[in-house]
């Protein structure tokens, strides 16, 4: 059975990648130099955990403010400009034509970084507005709003104007995290900043908004690279599609009433923890349907699904861990500890970013014309950012576990708690390192493929990238 | 989804419920919580916090203390907080409606601060307070630009730390408690989970199904 | 992985085009372009998994919502009935000695021993264990005049403190306040209760004080 369409299938790399070549370029490069700076940042913060007395002198680099600010340069620096990235380029490429509105690209980007950047001044010298995930001042974030509008439409446009009427799970996730977050972030700011609820409602305003980003923005970025790379490398239709949509659903329905789950024991009614429960219950079918779905990375080969290989599975512990610790006998040992910490980085580094990781592996030769400069580069930094990613979240599950114990404890101190969980906090810290040293290695393989100066830029290399074979739908 | 804006319209319509749910869900339903009102006493709980522990309550806000105490007390069965001694009953939404920003925090790598000011046997001294701001400790950061070194001129400031050994400032000079370092620490004293509402009360042991039926009252 | 002496090594040779990814997952959705929307059945035991968590997630709801109620912060408890008093239950010894505290100590002094010639004293004082009509009464309405109270004369004026005087104590305060009084000093449990103070008010209305041949007029 043959499913060619009726014209000649298209090269690999066509006007489509040309022509967005240097806005998606930029939208990276910015990616990647926050990736660095965040890496940075975060090393600070680990540092001061076990090493509190580290830079205390100076107000903008207190601990509190150096948290805030390594948070929002990784998840509105590194993630959004790589997210955003992936997904106009996704949406470009399964919409079938070149992208339109590209210099809204532009603006929205520099927008969006200037933004970014004044907002974390903002947060080191004190207008943090103490929100987990939006701790951005309140004087940047009408213009974030629109500067990621900006970008948006581009991606919103490619998909209503895509070729074929029936979209792809690519395209389904792509548009969501492009269409959602605006609503997303004004709801949170309507409710916590603008006319701010009365007291524990902005806690819970804040979890649902952090919530919020990880259901309704970054996972569905993160899944969109995932739902389009890994077919196109192994050259499978992915399994059990059908059930797609409804995991797909699942997710953006479902996914932010588990907001509360952080809330347990806390001022709040208890419904709202137990909603959270509820809802990391059914989102659990989605994480089914996911791992069921992109199960063919296991067998792929190559640089790039060895990140999604990593990103997968991660994803779906980050869900399965997310819910355990939701229930109140699991929360009892692991609430405010270390172990929070632990599945952040498991859901922000060890699944989204592994799988921006994968697709930006992908994405970057096919964007520039060139392969990538250095394979060994390619390979260092993909070993050694899976080995930070274990070491990190290792490290925090077993200071988070510790800690936990010795909380429950009432003769036990916290200077006797803090010598306790030192050492891993300090292994910790390793990895902060290594994780750096990794991301060091992305930026410079990218800057050597993607910035060659004097060098044309080539068109396209059609000896690059061979043509693909046809594929058949399995027997249904 | 071959339907485009029917698409992007139940995308909008999830996000819509699920906000509607949780954030108006709990705006309508503690949104308008009052003070509750005490007879015995002819007071209402809680009060308005001083307006120096108010501006106290931002300087803790643009700090980031919140990384690393919380402000909730958890109740009896669910963790050590109040054997502890951090507060004397679990903290409920009533004890924030005066507050611009509560600051519940997520995470307890220093302890619960919830009832500071309130604290038994003794709540600390504001002294005690400054110095580990402005010194810190092996586990807790300084937070030196917080305060001012002066030269002395003539009497020694009313707001001048007493501080001793390692951590004293030559002998001219003196360590003055800045503005905000003031309301911070107001700030920190004044915190106290006073009053012990209804709600608040842990529920009665289940002795017998019919004493179950009592439930809250 | 990459073998290095590849000359693509670095880059991931795709295996599908981007059309035959549409078209073949297409497909699999069962939809053809011409066709109204209709998927195929979900696997039965995907289908079975799902019930099971939403099975989980009703009975997980209906067990630690607390229904959703405002007041409900421990979540194996139940909301308030709806009739059930929302208040505190107020002790009426505690609230007693507030209120004697704010009114009566002036006169009557903190140890309730008074203060000749003019505030009689409440330890021992026959009249407190004496009829619950006359007592309430005394506060209701004040008493002015001549009292004997344990063989010594008093005279003084004493002021309404109950409701529609300038105290406007409310009928729990008059009541409380009694009880206390009487338990600390004159050693009678029985509480005086709020109905009764409230019903004599709206027996006796407003009045002018009372003497006290009038109040020996009251059994």
């Amino acid at each position: 059975m043959t499913t060619l369409p009726t014209h000649a299938a298209p090269a690999e790399v066509t006007v489509i990648d040309t022509h967005a070549r240097w806005p998606l370029l930029i939208l990276l490069t910015a990616a990647i130099k926050w990736l660095i700076l965040s890496g940075m940042l975060a090393l600070i913060s680990a540092i001061q955990l076990h090493s509190p007395a580290f830079l205390s002198d100076c107000a903008w680099l207190t601990h509190g403010r150096m948290a805030a600010l390594s948070e929002t340069a990784f998840v509105y620096g590194w993630a959004a400009n790589a997210g955003l990235a992936i997904a106009l380029w996704i949406l470009g490429r399964l919409g079938g034509h070149p992208l339109r509105a590209l210099n809204w690209v532009v603006v929205g980007t520099i927008f969006w970084n200037l933004g970014i950047a004044a907002g974390m001044v903002g947060i080191a010298t004190g207008d943090m507005t103490s929100f987990a995930l939006l701790q951005l001042p309140r004087y940047v974030q009408p213009l974030l709003v629109f500067a990621y509008a900006a970008i948006a439409i581009s991606g919103v446009l490619a998909w209503s104007g895509r070729r074929r009427a029936v979209a792809y799970a690519s395209q389904w996730y792509a548009v969501a995290a492009l269409f959602l977050f605006p609503w997303l972030i004004t709801a949170a700011q309507s409710v916590l900043l603008w006319t701010p609820v009365r007291g524990v409602v902005q806690a819970i305003g804040a979890g649902w908004y952090a919530q919020g980003v990880l259901a309704l923005w970054l996972f569905p970025l993160a899944l969109a690279a995932a739902y389009y790379v890994i077919p196109k490398v192994t050259g499978r239709a992915l399994p059990s599609y059908e059930a797609a949509p409804l995991g797909f659903w699942t997710l953006i329905v479902v996914g932010t009433w588990t907001g509360g789950r952080q809330l347990v024991g806390g001022p709040v009614p208890a419904w709202i923890p137990t909603i959270a429960v509820v809802g990391g219950a059914l989102l659990l079918f989605h994480f089914v349907i996911c791992a069921i779905n992109l199960q063919p990375v296991f067998t792929g080969r190559g640089t790039a699904l060895r990140f999604f290989r990593f990103g997968l599975v991660a994803y779906v512990l980050a869900g399965v861990l997310a819910l355990l610790t939701s229930f109140r006998g699991v929360a009892l040992h692991t609430q405010f500890t270390f172990v929070d910490a632990a599945l952040n980085q498991v859901s922000l580094y060890g699944a989204v970013s592994m799988m921006f990781f994968g697709a930006i592996t992908y994405l970057v030769p096919r964007l520039t014309g060139r392969a990538w400069a250095s394979p060994a580069l390619l390979a260092g930094h993909a070993a050694l950012v899976k080995l930070g990613v274990l070491i990190s979240v290792g490290a925090l599950v077993v200071a988070g576990l510790t800690q936990g114990g010795l909380l429950l404890d009432a003769k036990v101190t916290f200077p006797e708690i803090f010598d306790q969980v030192s050492v891993a906090l300090l292994i910790n810290t390793a990895a902060q390192f290594v994780l750096l040293g990794a991301n060091l290695l992305l930026l410079v393989n990218f800057a050597r493929t993607a910035c060659v100066c004097g060098e044309p830029v080539p068109a396209a290399a059609p000896d690059l990238f061979r043509q693909p074979a046809t594929v058949e739908a399995p027997a249904s | 989804m071959k339907n485009g804006p029917l698409f992007l319209f139940g995308l909008f319509l999830s996000v819509v419920i699920t906000w509607s749910g949780v954030v108006l869900g709990s705006h309508l339903q503690l949104g308008g919580l009052a003070p509750f009102y005490d007879e015995t006493e002819s007071q209402a709980y809680p009060q308005r916090p001083l307006g120096t522990a108010a501006r106290g309550q931002l300087v803790y806000a643009d700090l980031g203390c919140a990384a690393c105490h919380t402000q909730q007390v958890r109740r009896p069965d669910f963790g050590s907080d109040q054997a502890r001694g951090w507060g004397e009953r679990q903290s409920v939404a009533r004890d924030y409606i005066f507050q611009a920003r509560p600051q519940i925090g997520a995470s307890r790598f220093g302890p619960d601060l919830a009832n500071l000011g309130a604290r038994k046997p003794a709540a600390p001294t504001a002294d005690a307070l400054y110095e580990l701001l402005y010194a810190g400790s092996p586990t807790h950061p300084a937070y030196p630009f917080l305060f001012a070194s002066d030269r002395v001129v003539g009497e020694r400031s009313a707001h001048a730390l007493k501080l001793s050994g390692a951590k004293a400032p030559p002998a001219n000079r003196e360590v003055v408690a800045t503005e905000r370092a003031q309301t911070l620490v107001a700030y920190l004293l004044n915190l106290n989970t006073g009053y012990d509402y209804p709600e608040s009360r842990p529920l009665p042991a289940p002795a017998k199904p019919a004493a179950k039926e009592e439930a809250k009252k | 992985m990459s073998t290095p002496h590849r000359p693509d090594a670095a880059v991931d040779p795709a295996a599908m085009t981007d059309e035959n990814l549409l078209a073949v997952h297409e497909r699999m959705l069962g939809k053809q372009p011409d066709e109204k929307a209709h998927y195929r059945l979900l696997p039965l035991n995907l289908l079975f998994f799902f019930s099971g968590l939403i099975f989980f997630g009703g009975t997980y709801l209906g067990r630690f919502s607390g229904h959703f109620s405002p007041k409900v912060f421990n979540e194996y408890g139940a909301p308030p009935k709806p009739g059930a008093a929302l208040g505190v239950a107020v002790d009426p010894l505690v609230l007693g000695k507030t209120v004697y505290g704010q009114v009566c100590v002036a006169c009557h002094q903190p140890n309730g021993m008074g203060l000749p010639p003019a505030f009689p004293p409440l330890v021992g004082s026959e009249w407190l264990a004496g009829s619950e009509e006359r007592v309430i009464r005394i506060l209701l309405h004040g008493l002015v005049g001549p009292i004997k109270v344990k063989g010594v004369d008093f005279i003084g004026a004493m002021p309404a403190v109950g409701p529609g005087s300038g105290y406007n104590l409310s009928p729990e305060k008059v009541a409380a306040v009694l009880t206390f009084v009487r338990k600390e000093w004159v050693g009678i449990d029985t509480p005086i209760l709020p109905a009764k103070v409230a019903e004599i008010r709206g027996k006796d209305g407003t009045r002018a004080p009372l003497t006290v041949p009038e109040l020996e007029k009251i059994p």
